[in-house]
């Protein structure tokens, strides 16, 4: 195409997005500097050429280096999305409602590890991690404590839950169910995403080929019954805390992401209808430019993956849309005010790489537990970005950077090398389980802890800057009882529920475990029940046994 | 034999954050230990069982999900059943600074909160693992020694045999470190003067930097070499790696000066079983 050609595309884009602000008008009517400096929703170099359109383009549009939207947060800012839950479904349910009274959009539900492996509270592997790093849910009956007063149709929700995610989501349908929600209005996310947990985040149940199995039948049954829900966040978050570099961060993440996709394909769905449900979930850390330039270059990875390799023709399926948290292994117990600063850092480069959605951390989380406070000041550096500091006003203002475009391309080079490498070990799955990544990891952790205790790398107030005597602030403390009251709680609800239901609706489950359905439906008349969470996963794990780690 | 210090680096718990347990295990590697790592999700039992099948002189534990009231102390109270409370038992990971008093209560040695160097925890251990009764090491028999530098024996002679009152027992020339000695005896142990005889002796060196004064204490032992492989085995720093022949025809080997406080310690053995003093 010409020079001339592209000029028009770019027009013809101005046109399109001027039709559809018509209909959605953006969240002012104009945008500008305090010297009144008009702020248009994009700049293009002088010459749109063919590198500029093949590289970069425009916002809205593949490769969608640019962002997803063609005017993004113009039209509507990211999710702020904080991630809470600890102690009991009544106390997170209180903090939940805290937290949308103080202008939160979204809600994201941390569980506890119990919850998370598929063990009930009363569980003797459950002693003493009841509650303590996210809400204990046994049942039904803690699902509609926690989501109490919670419009469901109203409120998207993002549920940090993986090897039991269907059980968590058929609680939050059935939830749904009661409030008079019905299903396809429910919109949210189950993080699903099996592949990290083995390589970084070790909450696994299952081994590997039955847990595919439990996702794509995710896709399957979202596709059809739960259109707005984001099936999966494909995680490249924990790689990162656990040590990984930005590029390996995206390779990793989208070689898992490739491997979701292979297997659905596998278990014969097609692409365009699972794709546009697939989500990211990437970390913001500390190199401002890098990590700006990693979404800039994930999202190209991704476009042209799905569009040239799969051949996906809806536009949504080739839209890589993240989330994104700042990175809690770069917080220091040290002077942990410091961290407010860190994170509005980490915070920025995420907003400018475009991020769909933002769970800021709390200065505190090196120590325990957020505090209200705490929580209270990470929401509101977010709010602080969006409505004080003008970086929202134009679209992907780093473009065109000769250092932001550099590192993008640098970045999409490497992590297609490491793509490659992983591609030729037979996949993410085979490389896995081979230990690949988490031996790349590794290394590079230990790396980065011998450049922090020789000074190469500086971390200000613990290797550097220190301080003697640092006052002790105050932290949360998850109520030492509640163990003991989830137990009791559990107890009575096993004597009061039909008993005989349950035993039906879970050997019904076992037999297609055995088979090849679906198993949302089945998992969904479990917990109708009030079947637990450590029953159904009991009877999952009977059928497919459990993933013991290298 | 290995005498190398061995060292459990556990999960308990539920959580799966095992960053810090690999950097720290795999730091105690590099510092000279034996480590084995358990993996996630072991219970206080698993732990217990564990270390005890090892052997272990030190268990390391890593939890950062909360639990570390519950699951710490049972370890400890586990270990303790079985007899095995001679094993060190240390935590890690997100734990609040007030939590502390209460699990050294509960026989948790030390806790290593987030931005600890990993030098510390391993300097920890070493200086706290009591060592297995089967260690065949026994402390030094004495004194053998205090070496004094000084520039010249003529000159510093007459205050130690005129005004200590000490006797003479002889002089000898060691060619190898370039320095003359003068023995002198008190009670079971002795004092020897030591002069550089040209600019190239350690001693010539070590004057250069400190003036006259004590510079090293020899220590009389027995096993020499065996104690030289397990003091490296548990990271000593060794300026000799194996014995050299020194004055009297004893074996002898320097210790780092950083390794023992600053103080330069020399380990001798003697022929035989004759002690210094009766080999005149």
């Amino acid at each position: 195409m010409s020079t001339q050609n592209f000029t028009e595309h770019y027009q013809k884009w101005q046109q399109q997005l001027k039709d559809r602000l018509e209909k959605s008008p953006e969240r002012k009517s104009h945008f500008a500097t305090s010297s009144e400096i008009e702020v248009d929703t994009v700049y293009v170099p002088e010459t749109i050429d063919g590198a500029y359109m093949e590289k970069v383009g425009f916002p809205g549009e593949y490769p969608y280096t640019r962002g997803v939207q063609p005017n993004m947060y113009r039209g509507r800012l990211w999710t702020m999305r904080q991630y809470a839950g600890f102690g009991s479904a009544e106390e997170t349910n209180q903090r939940f409602r805290y937290l949308l009274d103080q202008g939160q959009t979204g809600l994201s539900v941390a569980f506890d590890l119990p919850t998370q492996i598929g063990y009930d509270s009363d569980d003797p592997m459950a002693t003493g991690e009841v509650g303590k790093v996210g809400v204990a849910i046994d049942s039904l009956e803690d699902m509609e404590t926690l989501l109490a007063g919670i419009p469901l149709d109203k409120v998207s929700t993002s549920m940090t839950i993986n090897a039991p995610a269907s059980v968590l989501l058929a609680m939050y349908i059935a939830v749904g169910e009661k409030q008079g929600v019905p299903s396809h209005k429910l919109s949210g996310t189950v993080q699903n995403d099996i592949l990290k947990e083995y390589i970084a985040r070790g909450t696994y149940i299952y081994p590997p080929k039955p847990s595919m199995r439990l996702i794509t039948d995710i896709f399957a049954y979202c596709a059809e019954h739960v259109p707005k829900w984001n099936t999966i966040s494909i995680s490249g978050y924990h790689i990162r805390e656990a040590g990984s570099t930005a590029v390996q961060e995206v390779a990793f993440t989208l070689a898992d992401g490739i491997a979701y996709v292979e297997a659905a394909i596998q278990a014969g769905l097609d692409i365009d209808r699972f794709a546009p449900q697939l989500s990211f979930f990437f970390n913001g850390h500390n190199h401002f430019f890098e990590e700006i330039a990693k979404f800039r270059a994930a999202r190209r990875i991704w476009a042209r993956m799905m569009r040239e390799r799969y051949g996906a023709k809806n536009p949504k399926s080739w839209q890589f849309r993240v989330h994104t948290q700042t990175g809690g292994s770069t917080l220091t117990a040290q002077q942990p005010d410091n961290n407010i600063v860190r994170v509005t850092l980490q915070a920025l480069a995420a907003v400018l790489g475009g991020t769909q959605s933002l769970h800021t951390n709390s200065r505190d989380e090196a120590l325990a537990l957020p505090t209200e406070e705490s929580a209270r000041i990470a929401l509101r550096t977010q709010q602080i970005i969006a409505y004080e500091s003008g970086v929202t006003d134009t679209v992907d203002p780093l473009a065109g950077s000769y250092y932001v475009e550099y590192l993008t391309d640098q970045i999409e080079l490497k992590a297609l090398e490491y793509m490659e490498k992983i591609e030729k070990m037979g996949g993410a799955v085979a490389a896995v389980e081979a230990g690949y990544m988490q031996r790349e990891i590794h290394k590079q952790a230990y790396e980065t802890q011998r450049k922090i205790e020789s000074g190469e790398e500086v971390v200000v107030g613990m290797n550097s800057f220190k301080l003697e005597n640092e006052p002790q602030p105050e932290l949360l403390r998850v109520d030492p009882a509640l163990g003991r009251k989830q137990k009791e709680k559990l107890q009575e609800l096993r004597a009061r529920r039909d008993n005989a239901a349950v035993e039906q609706t879970l050997s019904r489950l076992k037999a297609g475990a055995e088979g090849s359905d679906n198993l949302m439906p089945l998992i969904l008349d479990c917990v109708r029940q009030y079947a637990t969470i450590g029953e159904i996963c009991g009877v999952l794990r009977s059928v497919f046994g459990e993933y013991r780690a290298i | 034999m290995s005498q190398k210090i061995r060292v459990l680096v556990a999960k308990p718990g539920l959580d799966g954050h095992d960053r810090g347990a690999l950097v720290v295990a795999q730091a105690l590697r590099d510092e000279g230990m034996e480590v084995v790592y358990t993996g996630l999700r072991q219970t206080p039992a698993q732990i217990a069982n564990a270390a005890i099948q090892e052997d272990v002189d030190c268990i390391g534990l890593s939890c950062l999900s909360g639990a570390h009231n519950e699951l710490f102390p049972e370890v400890v109270r586990l270990l303790r059943e079985q007899g095995a409370d001679d094993i060190l038992v240390i935590g890690g990971g997100v734990i609040p600074q007030e939590d502390i008093p209460y699990l050294k209560t509960q026989g948790i040695a030390e806790v290593f909160t987030p931005g600890t160097p990993t030098t510390v925890t391993a300097e920890y251990i070493r200086a706290h693992v009591k060592r297995k009764k089967t260690s065949f090491v026994q402390p030094p028999n004495k004194i053998a020694h205090i070496g004094i530098a000084v520039s010249s024996i003529d000159a510093a002679l007459p205050f130690y045999t005129e005004q200590l009152g000490l006797t003479l027992l002889g002089r000898e020339t060691v060619e190898s470190e370039q320095v003359q000695i003068a023995f002198l005896a008190i009670g079971e142990t002795r004092i020897e003067l030591l002069e550089p005889l040209g600019p190239t002796s350690p001693i010539a060196k070590f004057m250069e930097k400190r003036g006259e004064g004590i510079h090293h204490i020899a220590l009389d032992v027995d096993d020499i070499e065996e104690r030289l492989v397990q003091l490296k085995a548990n990271g000593v720093a060794v300026l000799n790696d194996t014995p050299k022949i020194g004055a009297h025809q004893a074996q002898i080997a320097f210790l780092h000066p950083k390794a023992a406080h600053g103080v330069l310690y020399e380990l001798c053995q003697y022929p035989e079983t004759k002690g210094e003093n009766e080999n005149e």
